[in-house]
């Protein structure tokens, strides 16, 4: 038994935990990133295929 | 497993992005052969003018065929050896005709040293005991400087020449 609660707690405690979170900031700043990295190397692809 | 909407479109992009240049390694790999600059082929460092490409009367440019140049280079410290012109001069520059095919071998006697032609994509690193080599249409015209690009000692900034590609 005492080798059960360990494993049944996380998930008992994971049911919803983002509900009432408001992760539109989180969202935007990541996909911001995101969509830098994706410039930034097809910039430098660019540059790479002109010279 | 629950997922909230943004994890999933955050972990769709990112696993995408990662696909994406995933099958751009694997295009430049087995597609269009990109590899590093030295290869497999091994050359003593102490006697690199017993390689065909680096004995003194063959380095420099020379034309291989119509629209197609070689360069042969020895580094050192701290020089690059393009070989000698008519008058005995070291050569400093070369000129080659703009779109012309240029592959550039160059090897060192002694310590890592760095080969760029400093705007266009030739950039490699020269290790003793290696050959790199690197081959490239000369698409802009303009001087280029050629520098040494990892630090080989107190005169690594001596180290340059000049590529110039003209009309």
């Amino acid at each position: 038994m005492a080798t059960d609660n360990p494993k049944k707690r996380p998930v008992q405690q994971s049911g919803n935990p983002h509900t009432g979170i408001n992760l539109k900031g989180t969202f935007i700043s990541v996909m911001l990133l995101g969509v830098f990295i994706l410039v930034t190397w097809f910039g430098l692809y660019a540059l790479f295929l002109s010279r | 497993m629950h997922l909230h909407k943004y994890e999933k479109i955050w972990l769709t992009f990112g696993l995408g992005s990662l696909a994406l240049f995933l099958v751009i390694i694997g295009f430049a790999a087995f597609w269009k052969g990109t590899h590093p600059m030295s290869h497999i082929e091994t050359i003593d460092p102490q006697n690199v003018e017993a390689h065909d490409s680096f004995k003194p009367e063959n380095l420099g440019l020379r034309e291989v065929a119509e629209g197609k140049y070689t360069v042969n280079i020895v580094a050192s410290a701290f020089n690059y050896d393009f070989g000698t012109d008519a008058d005995g001069k070291p050569v400093k520059k070369i000129r080659v005709p703009k779109g012309s095919t240029v592959l550039f071998q160059i090897t060192t006697k002694d310590v890592v040293h760095g080969f760029q032609v400093a705007g266009t994509n030739v950039n490699m690193m020269v290790e003793p005991g290696h050959v790199s080599r690197l081959e490239t249409v000369m698409k802009n015209v303009g001087e280029f400087t050629v520098v040494c690009n990892e630090y080989c000692g107190i005169g690594h900034h001596q180290m340059f020449a000049t590529v110039e590609v003209y009309e």
